[in-house]
């Protein structure tokens, strides 16, 4: 599903910040990704969210090498990756609802047509009661479980997650590395989850891909 | 019914025009983050001065248009005094003459007291000119100036001593030069106006581009295309445009309802006389307020497609 061979990325004349990176990735698999801070990780989760695309090497996903494709396919293959941000990201002028339903939006969707599924994921997030109010009003796990539902409610093949339990304690920490465990085991998810609290990796049986100055290893 | 025609709306509509979507949904790009009052407060400005501009210019085609006509539908035929010769026998034969002429439906020669009448603002009142040897005039009115055989009228008094043919040629040269310089220099401040008014909306959009930063990467990382986070912008930008292009073509029109209020009562009567020849009556005629309405689709159509274009740019500058 996605393929890295030799991949170095640096942003403009600046030194390499990800070197040699070279891993698959599997459909339906779960992979922290961890390190130090700085050391690459919103770097990589940018290449593998095809907003960056690599100084050298090749990137290919869903079968697709990356480096030869037009914004419009960029776009298309975009759609299959969902994101989750350590700051939620959820807009504060729309509703829980509003915010969740967005990339229905985007893909063009009415609103008879989405709004079962997007109460009906707002219901299993636990969410139900909070849908109409606004995210300024929400707790920090209320909106990463928004930030969550939105990033899922597209169905996308693979969920990307930025430090996603850095705004929240870490019993709600846990709960939510459960929710993304449960996406990935009951809709097939491929999910990337970035975090550098090591406490919570040993609670879970998924491999760590560990970044350090720009080099990756894989531990199993 | 209603519905459905309306589900099918954005097949019949332009690409760039912002779709009627999903119902009640709340707007993406929320309404106060767009310098709404300040932007519409300028297009209201910007069309306002392209009705009182456009209206004018129609004031003075149109004017022209009929002075042209006036003007030509008559001929004037002078006979300056020659010694030897009776002038008021050349008169006659003068206006014999015209109204056998094809194409003349009437010739009358002006009297002495007529004469005097036209020469009174330089010469002043009450002055008698009977003692006075003055050329006089005999004016002709054309059924047809297409038609009228001017040449032959022309040839025929040679047989007067001292006639000649004015047919106003230079006159109406004039006129059309000056209508036509007036419509040009209209035309020009619209077009400046139109260039103010898109530079204007392009940073206002780059402003609210600026502003609401936050939800285009968010929109960007949900899937959503350059088309579609430019059409929600667009949105905004066309209801402003819409907005302030009414109420200036609004305000334009009850602009030049007042000042034709004004020039008829505040004015005296040969003066307001006078304007009425200069600007017909400060009417805007059916002809003239279609153009002032046009104002209002031109308005939101370069407000959105401006906004339109600069939000792409923007974001291709982005990525």
């Amino acid at each position: 599903m996605i393929e890295f061979s030799d991949v170095g990325l640096r942003y403009g004349n600046g030194p390499e910040i990800l070197t040699d990176l070279s891993f698959s990735i599997e459909p339906g698999s779960f992979h922290f990704l961890t390190g130090p801070s700085g050391s690459g990780k919103t770097s990589l989760l940018r290449l593998l969210l095809l907003s960056l695309k690599p100084s050298r090497g090749k990137v290919t996903m869903f079968g697709e090498d990356v480096g030869e494709l037009t914004q419009d396919h960029l776009l298309q293959l975009r759609r299959h990756i969902g994101i989750v941000f350590q700051e939620f990201r959820l807009l504060d002028h729309l509703t829980t609802f509003e915010n969740v339903a967005l990339p229905l939006r985007v893909l063009g969707q009415p609103e008879s047509e989405y709004r079962p599924n997007v109460t009906e994921l707002l219901e299993w997030v636990g969410l139900g009661e909070r849908m109409h109010a606004l995210p300024t009003v929400l707790s920090g796990g209320e909106k990463q479980r928004a930030a969550i539902a939105r990033a899922v409610i597209a169905r996308p093949k693979v969920l990307l997650a930025d430090e996603p339990t850095g705004n929240v304690d870490p019993e709600l920490s846990s709960r939510l590395v459960h929710l993304f465990a449960e996406l990935n085991r009951t809709l097939g998810m491929t999910i990337i989850l970035a975090t550098h609290e090591l406490p919570l990796l040993d609670r879970f049986p998924y491999p760590r891909m560990v970044l350090n100055k720009g080099e990756l290893s894989i531990h199993d | 019914m209603t519905k459905s025609l309306l589900a099918r709306l954005p097949q019949w509509l332009p690409h760039w025009l912002p779709l009627p979507r999903h119902g009640g949904a709340a707007p993406i790009v929320p309404e106060k983050s767009v310098a709404g009052r300040t932007l519409l407060l300028l297009v209201t400005i910007m069309s306002f001065l392209s009705a009182v501009t456009l209206g004018g210019v129609v004031l003075v085609q149109k004017s022209a248009i009929a002075w042209s006509a006036d003007v030509g539908r008559e001929l004037t035929i002078q006979i300056r005094p020659v010694e030897g010769e009776v002038m008021e026998s050349n008169l006659r034969t003068a206006v014999s003459l015209a109204q056998a002429t094809p194409g003349v439906s009437g010739a009358h020669a002006l009297t002495i007291e007529e004469s005097q009448r036209l020469l009174e603002p330089w010469l002043g009142a009450g002055l008698d000119l009977s003692a006075i040897a003055i050329p006089r005039l005999v004016v002709v009115q054309l059924a047809d100036p297409v038609d009228a055989d001017i040449a032959t009228l022309e040839r025929n008094l040679g047989a007067i001593n001292g006639a000649s043919l004015d047919t106003h040629a230079a006159w109406r040269q004039q006129l059309n030069t000056m209508a036509g310089t007036v419509v040009l220099s209209g035309l020009l401040v619209l077009g400046l106006i139109g260039v103010a008014t898109v530079l204007a909306i392009v940073f206002a959009t780059r402003g609210a581009m600026a502003s609401n930063r936050e939800i285009v990467d968010v929109l960007h990382f949900i899937g959503a295309s350059n088309k579609f986070i430019a059409g929600e912008f667009q949105g905004r930008f066309l209801s402003i445009g819409l907005q302030g292009g009414l109420l200036g073509a609004v305000l334009g029109t009850l602009f030049f309802t007042l000042i034709g209020a004004a020039a008829g009562s505040v004015l005296p009567s040969e003066a307001t006389a006078q304007v009425g020849v200069l600007f017909g009556q400060f009417v805007l005629g059916l002809d003239g307020m279609i153009f002032v309405a046009l104002i209002v689709p031109a308005m939101a159509v370069l407000t959105a497609v401006t906004s339109r274009v600069t939000v792409r740019r923007y974001l291709s500058e982005a990525s």
